[in-house]
Parts: C-alpha cells; sequence; structure tokens
C-alpha cells in the first residue's frame, strides 16, 4: 500500500516533466503508433491473400495482436527501466543510490521511469481490441470482460517477468542489454497463433520464455474453437510463477552486487 | 554510534593477459586474484563527531563507507551504526544515513530539485511539517532558493553540490557520510558548504564522515582524522597532534638559472633536506626541491640563503597535502 503511494508521486512527478516536454512526448507516442501500425497492415496484407491462418480469421489474429500490445504496454509504461539496468545503473555504480535508500531497490529501479512512448502502445492495443472484438461473435458478460482484463494484466506481468530475468544479468557481466533485446524479439512469434508453429518453438515459447502467454493463449480463451480454452485459464498462473522466478533470480543478482560491489 | 570491529573485505578480480589473445582466453579459463580492499580495521566513533576519513586512492576509504552503508558484505567482522548491522537491515540502516557520493548525484536528473525533495520526502517518510521547516532553513544556509525550480541536469556542479547537500540532510539523519563534498568547487561555495556541514552538526549533532583529499575542509569541519592507507588504519585520532607532527612541513621548489652540482648553503644544511624527484634525480634539469619543517626555518629564511647562494629563475611553495603527510607516516612512521 505504501509503494502504491509512493509509486503515485513518482508518477506525478514525472508527468509533470513530460507535460513540459510536450512535443518529446507526441513524438515519442507518435513513432510508437507508426511502428505497430505497420505490423498490423503487414498482417492485413498477408489476409488479403488467404483467408485463414491455420484456421484464425483476420480479426481473430488481430485479437491476438490487441491483447499482445495491450499487455505490452504496461510493460512498456511502468516497466521500462528495466531494459537498461545495466548501463544506466550497474555499469557505472548508480545502483548504490538505491541500496541507500529505505525501500525496495528493484522498486525504485522501476519507479524511477515512466516512458512515455508507451502510452502510444497502449492506444494501439486497445484500438486493435476493440476493432476486433467488434467483429468477433464473442457473447461479453461480466464475467468475460472480467477475465479479459485479468489476462491483459498477466500478459503485461509475463512481459515484465522475462525482461527482469534477463535484465538480472548484469548483475554479473557488463551489460545484458543486447540479450534482453534478442529475448524481446522472440515475443513477435506470439503475435501469431502458436498453432502455425513447430512443436519445438510452441514447447519453447510456453514453458521456457512463455511469451505464448502474452498474447495467443489469453486470445484462446475467447476463441471457441482454439482447442486451448482450458490451457488458456493457466495464464494467470503462468504469470505470477514467472514473476516469482524473475524476482528469486533478482534477489541472487543483488546478493552478488553487495558482495562484490563491481 | 558507529563500531567497526576486525572488519576486512577482500575482492576477487578476474586477471587478464593483456591484448585480444588475453581476452579472448580468459573467456574460456580464468585466473583470479583476490584483492585484500579492507584488512582487519576496528574503530568507533561517538555521536555528533565529525571524523575525517582520509588517504589515497584506493586506499580502502569507499570500500569502508559502503561497507557502513550497506551498499557492501564485508568478508568478515562486524559493523554497527545505531546498533543497526547495515549489510543485514539495509533498509533500517538507510533511513537513518545520509550521504553524498562524489560525483554521482542522489537526485533525479530531469526533475525540478522542489520535487526531487518532495519525493525524498515521501521515500524516508518526512513528516509534512518537519520537512517544510528543514526546507526552508537549507534554502536559506545553502541559498537554494533560486534553484527549486531547475532539474540537477540543468546546474552548475556548484550549485548540484549544494542541492545535493540538501538532500543528504533532509530526512535529518543520525550520520552522514560526505565523500569529497567540495571537490572541483569555488572557494565561497566551499565555504558555505563547510558552514552547513558545522550548521547540521551543532543543530542536530549529526555524526559525519568525510573522505577529501583537501586538507581545508578536514581542518575546518573535523576534530579526529583516521588515515588508511593499503586496507590499514594508520593514524587514528585528533587532528591537532598529526598536525603538529607533520603539517608544518613544507617544499619549496626552485628553478635555477643553471645547474652544475648543487649542494645545500652551508646555512641551511641541517634544518633543510632536498627531495629528489624522479625528474631531478635524472639530471637533466635546473629545478631543486627543499622540504622543511616550518617550526625551525622561515619559508622566507630558505629563499634569502638560496638566493644568496644560487640564481634562481623561479619558485614554488608547496603547501601540505594530505597525500604529503600520509606518505610521510608510511615511510617514517609516527
Amino acid at each position: 500500500m505504501r509503494y502504491l503511494r509512493l509509486y503515485g508521486h513518482f508518477f506525478t512527478a514525472q508527468l509533470k516533466v513530460m507535460m513540459e516536454y510536450r512535443l518529446d512526448f507526441l513524438v515519442g507516442v507518435f513513432s510508437v503508433v507508426l511502428i505497430q501500425f505497420t505490423s498490423v497492415f503487414f498482417v492485413k496484407v498477408v489476409f488479403d491473400q488467404i483467408q485463414s491462418l491455420n484456421g484464425w480469421s483476420f480479426y481473430e489474429v488481430l485479437f491476438i495482436y490487441g491483447i499482445a500490445s495491450t499487455g505490452r504496454s504496461i510493460h512498456h509504461i511502468f516497466f521500462d527501466n528495466l531494459w537498461t539496468i545495466g548501463w544506466q545503473y550497474i555499469r557505472n555504480g548508480e545502483f548504490d543510490r538505491f541500496l541507500i535508500r529505505p525501500v525496495n531497490p528493484l522498486f525504485h529501479v522501476i519507479a524511477n521511469r515512466v516512458q512515455q512512448d508507451g502510452f502510444g502502445q497502449l492506444a494501439i492495443g486497445l484500438i486493435l481490441l476493440l476493432t476486433a472484438i467488434s467483429h468477433l461473435s464473442i457473447v461479453w458478460t461480466v464475467g468475460k470482460v472480467l477475465l479479459l482484463i485479468v489476462m491483459i494484466l498477466s500478459s503485461g506481468a509475463v512481459f515484465v517477468a522475462v525482461n527482469l530475468f534477463f535484465a538480472t544479468l548484469s548483475f554479473w557481466m557488463v551489460d545484458s542489454l543486447p540479450i534482453v533485446v534478442g529475448v524481446f524479439q522472440v515475443a513477435e512469434f506470439a503475435r501469431y497463433p502458436l498453432t502455425i508453429f513447430s512443436k519445438e518453438i510452441r514447447g519453447l515459447l510456453t514453458w521456457v520464455i512463455p511469451y505464448g502467454f502474452t498474447a495467443f493463449y489469453p486470445a484462446s480463451a475467447f476463441i471457441e474453437h482454439s482447442g486451448y480454452q482450458s490451457v488458456a485459464l493457466l495464464t494467470p498462473v503462468v504469470a505470477v510463477v514467472s514473476c516469482w522466478i524473475a524476482y528469486w533470480f533478482w534477489g541472487k543478482g543483488l546478493r552478488a552486487y553487495t558482495s562484490t560491489g563491481s | 554510534m558507529i563500531d567497526v570491529q576486525n572488519l576486512s573485505k577482500q575482492y576477487q578480480i578476474a586477471k587478464r593477459d593483456p591484448g585480444l589473445a588475453g581476452a579472448v582466453k580468459s573467456l574460456f579459463s580464468r585466473k583470479y586474484e583476490t584483492k585484500q580492499a579492507v584488512q582487519d580495521i576496528s574503530f568507533q566513533i561517538q555521536k555528533g563527531e565529525m571524523v575525517g576519513y582520509i588517504g589515497a586512492n584506493g586506499a580502502g576509504k569507499s570500500t569502508t563507507i559502503k561497507m557502513l552503508s550497506g551498499i557492501l558484505t564485508p568478508s568478515s567482522g562486524v559493523v554497527r551504526v545505531n546498533g543497526i548491522v547495515p549489510y543485514e537491515n539495509r533498509r533500517r540502516n538507510a533511513s537513518q544515513i545520509g550521504a553524498v557520493f562524489g560525483q554521482r548525484t542522489q537526485l533525479f536528473w530531469d526533475i525540478p530539485i522542489r520535487e526531487s525533495y518532495h519525493l525524498l520526502k515521501h521515500i524516508y517518510q518526512v513528516p509534512e511539517t518537519e520537512f517544510q521547516q528543514r526546507l526552508e532553513m537549507f534554502t536559506d544556509v545553502l541559498d537554494l532558493g533560486p534553484l527549486l525550480g531547475i532539474p540537477v541536469r540543468q546546474m552548475s556542479l556548484g550549485q548540484k553540490m549544494r542541492a545535493e547537500l540538501a538532500a543528504a540532510f533532509l530526512h535529518n539523519p543520525a550520520v552522514v557520510f560526505l565523500d569529497e563534498p567540495t571537490i572541483g568547487l569555488d572557494v565561497a561555495v566551499k565555504d558555505r558548504i563547510r558552514a552547513f556541514i558545522r550548521e547540521m552538526n551543532r543543530q542536530q549533532e549529526t555524526t559525519v564522515i568525510l573522505t577529501t583529499h583537501d586538507m581545508q575542509d578536514i581542518e575546518e569541519i573535523c576534530n579526529r582524522i583516521i588515515i588508511i592507507d593499503g586496507g590499514k588504519i594508520l593514524y587514528d585520532g585528533a587532528l591537532q597532534a598529526i598536525k603538529e607532527r607533520f603539517g608544518d612541513k613544507r617544499t619549496i621548489h626552485f628553478d635555477l638559472e643553471k645547474n652544475d652540482g648543487f649542494t645545500i648553503p652551508y646555512a641551511l644544511a641541517t634544518r633543510v633536506e632536498q627531495v629528489v624527484s624522479h625528474r631531478e634525480a635524472a639530471g637533466k634539469s635546473n629545478s631543486i626541491s627543499l622540504s622543511f619543517n616550518n617550526a625551525e626555518i622561515t619559508a622566507a629564511e630558505v629563499i634569502s640563503e638560496m638566493m644568496q647562494a644560487y640564481t634562481i629563475r623561479d619558485l614554488t611553495i608547496d603547501e601540505v597535502h594530505i597525500e604529503q603527510i600520509v606518505k610521510d607516516i608510511y615511510e617514517r612512521g609516527l
């Protein structure tokens, strides 16, 4: 509870700065929207040639995209600082500052940055979701709306967990950014129905780097013919477990740091 | 307030052969070298003391400070700050310490410092009325008024350091670590910063540990110094005693018109000694350095005797540097 309030203070302080640099804000948001739009456009082009992708219609794929983008925006807006822990804080010793503050250092790192570009991601995600939903014949009940919200939050949590895990490597190596970026690229696969991939890639995206749970599985919960409706319900569990593992790993990294002070 | 007993810290450093071949080799097999950063040091500091913690670069100063502030876990030994073991109870310790670490900022880069202070207020859970009072006082003593609306990013070094100092004292910490708080600042700002530190100590009985290379800082702030070298404590005691012993030692560098075999003038022979630097030893230079004790002979006397014996082109007088004192203690003992 204290941390929530504290986050609020961090957030408003940074919001004020953003408002001061309005142009930066708009350019940032616009560039993300542009990037996202290009990839959606690509899907559209593909679907102009084919009727369905392994049994998935255009709007169903758009729905998967929408969940991925919205989930990712949570990570993008609130947890963006995880990317650069290595070169921004650990390599130059700036990380020490977080250790002499009476708050959880991971919280502090995260709260230290609100990424404005993420709002563009959020906007695109919501537009995609709404567009897809208006073309899909899903019967929406209160329960289903709640489920969708839980699924999107879980998707965001999985993004955060995977990023945190690989960013934590910075405690042992000079900079883990290339690895973090590399792993993050894998998430692109997860925006398509996993059934189009080989068994190995599907397994990788489900059990090793669980990006499948950022989009495809959560979306499957709402698509009757997906055949993954029950696996889909595991999404929140996977989210919690991956966050737990990532945080445990972070704790190990932190101990390594305090014993070597690299 | 601070209790340090038999504190040691060693690091493992990966050793690497030079060059690209060495770098590639080190990918596969690494040799480690153990570096003893701090060796079995012990000291106690009472509440309200202001201690200068000094030594050359790499002597073990910052390693010690890091262990006192909970950033590093010692290899062996015990640290207690106000009864708390910092590396076991890092967050609890954090709320009772403040720090200014050299060139690094404690403030938020992009945010006007007024906002930064507000965030710190929430981080350290400082009650609003206390916060307002303190900020008002700091603004006054450190002359922060015109700076409150500016982010650190746009500040000069002197402005930044004043802002940092206020941040370090904002939660009224029992202990404050100051690492080179006056480095690179002009005299007026230095004075203001020193006055602020003394004032905080007087008002709140804040314990201050100061690391610096500036002798003036120590003279104006500290009543006790701990000298560390090679990870061991060389001296721990009153500043006065060390100054009496070493502080009067001065060196004058003379630039002679020509140098064909220099000998110290007879009148100075017993009271002055020649210091030979590497460059001078090579015999190519016309410069001569003489060191003497201010209590035995004045600089004026040395200069006048030298001028009678030789043709002097130029001269400079060295003030006492803490490094010199450390070196003297190291070479000759106390």
